[in-house]
């Protein structure tokens, strides 16, 4: 085989951003179950994660500008190595929204106003998108890209049923608004990882299609 | 193939069914393309796929080849140029050609540019004007407007190049054969050539084969694909470089052949 190195250079690309993607997906597992929990150890123990994915989107970033200056990919590398900043720029996103809801145990004090039903689910399918979105980008699947995007719908409206229901609470009894606030928060957090994570499933349809598509 | 630009509005060079053989060897199949007119049209392909080959049937320079044999047709303009009717020297005069190598005559920069204007029996008095205006055309001019009568010889490769090219402006052609201009050019001659021929297809349709993909991808608006002989894949030079249909192609332009 010609052009060695350059195959494995695509090969750790790919490889780093599979690694920042689990390193996402531990983050963000972690700092919802912080929070589900008010479990202010898990909440630090996260937080101390975020300078590991700082580090790892550099080295990204390094590789692709390097990839670029001086392999002058082509095709479907070109596609790759485009998609692979691309994705981790959703990553780094992913982890500071989950850095957000790692924040939020240290702040409420006590117990949840309520239980988190209707946000747990959209943290299960956040979690199910973003194994998925990355999966699909890492065998270039383009089916399982759109049904993992597709899921998006589903977060939305959770959200919004989440929202009504705070802020009625917030209506009836005033005394809740500061804990309702950072459940309010946190749920927009959750949709906005989901959009996230349905732009990793772009990048995924572009690589293997080489289609320019929104899912979002 | 890609259907959708393998019939283009205004071709200038149509090529149907072309097959050419050395001797008993096959070295074209089956080629057919269409050439636009105004633009750049790269062909790429490994050492030995065919592509200076077809270029050369373009201007009939496999008729110098000893036990070469060709069918199908090639039309430019609307006529079959191997029609039994067509004067060749026409043809090329009308279909020009630069070289791999520089190959300016050994004479002076103004005799070779004045070479083909006078063959044709241009008019005394109107070549001066037409040696000027080949030369500005090739961005050679302001180089060279003070030592014109200085063999054309003493020039730098990437000069005698250009002069080669003004050469061939100079009897007025139509389309501009390139043969891998650049290959035995320094990078800063290799981005004037590429620049000039950007600027020449204006006025010219130009076809260039050339084993420089990255100049391939610069330079060109279309692209062809060969490979043992056949044309494997013609298109865009955006969609043959960013997505290509065929996987022969992919795996040629992102290296992963052989």
């Amino acid at each position: 085989m010609i052009r060695k190195r350059y195959f494995q250079q695509l090969d750790l690309l790919k490889e780093s951003v599979h690694s920042l993607g689990e390193m996402s997906e531990l983050i963000f597992h972690d700092s919802m179950e912080a929070v589900v929990d008010l479990n202010v150890d898990l909440a630090r123990k996260t937080l101390a994660l975020e300078y590991k994915v700082d580090i790892l989107e550099e080295k990204i970033e390094i590789s692709v500008f390097d990839l670029l200056a001086l392999q002058q990919p082509m095709a479907k590398d070109l596609r790759l190595v485009v998609s692979a900043l691309k994705i981790s720029a959703d990553l780094r996103r992913i982890v500071g929204l989950s850095i957000n809801i790692a924040k939020i145990p240290d702040k409420i004090e006590g117990e949840h106003i309520k239980p988190l039903i209707d946000t747990k689910k959209m943290a299960d399918i956040t979690a199910y998108m973003l194994e998925n979105s990355l999966k699909a980008f890492l065998t270039q699947d383009e089916a399982l890209a759109r049904e993992a995007a597709a899921r998006d719908d589903e977060v939305d409206k959770l959200f919004h049923v989440v929202w009504v229901e705070l802020i009625e609470m917030m209506a009836k009894d005033t005394s809740i608004i500061s804990k309702a606030t950072y459940l309010l928060f946190l749920s927009r957090y959750l949709e906005r990882i989901a959009d996230h994570c349905c732009n990793i499933c772009e990048s995924a349809v572009y690589l293997a299609t080489s289609e320019r598509v929104r899912l979002n | 193939m890609t259907e959708d630009v393998k019939k283009v509005a205004q071709p200038h060079i149509v090529v149907e069914n072309l097959n050419l053989w050395y001797g008993e060897k096959q070295a074209l199949k089956n080629i057919s393309l269409q050439v636009p007119r105004n633009s750049v049209t790269a062909l790429i392909g490994p050492s030995g796929c065919g592509k200076s080959t077809f270029i050369r049937c373009l201007n009939r320079m496999n008729d110098l080849v000893k036990n070469c044999r060709i069918k199908g047709k090639v039309l430019i303009e609307n006529e079959d140029i191997y029609g039994a009717d067509v004067d060749v020297v026409e043809l090329r005069k009308k279909v020009g050609m630069v070289f791999q190598k520089p190959n300016p005559f050994p004479m002076s920069i103004y005799d070779n540019i004045a070479y083909g204007p006078r063959i044709h029996g241009i008019n005394k008095k109107d070549i001066d004007g037409v040696v000027e205006s080949a030369l500005r055309s090739a961005v050679l001019f302001e180089e060279t407007s003070d030592r014109l009568k200085s063999p054309a010889l003493s020039l730098s490769g990437g000069q005698q190049q250009r002069l080669c090219i003004a050469r061939t402006l100079a009897v007025k052609p139509k389309i501009i054969l390139f043969d891998e201009p650049t290959s035995a050019l320094d990078p800063i001659s290799t981005a004037r050539i590429e620049d000039l021929i950007m600027t020449l297809k204006k006025d010219y349709t130009i076809v260039i084969v050339t084993h420089n993909m990255q100049q391939a991808a610069r330079i060109s608006d279309y692209t062809g694909y060969f490979l043992l002989g056949e044309l494997i894949e013609f298109g865009q030079t955006r969609q043959i470089f960013h997505s290509p249909k065929e996987k022969s192609t992919e795996d040629y332009i992102t290296g992963r052949f052989g």
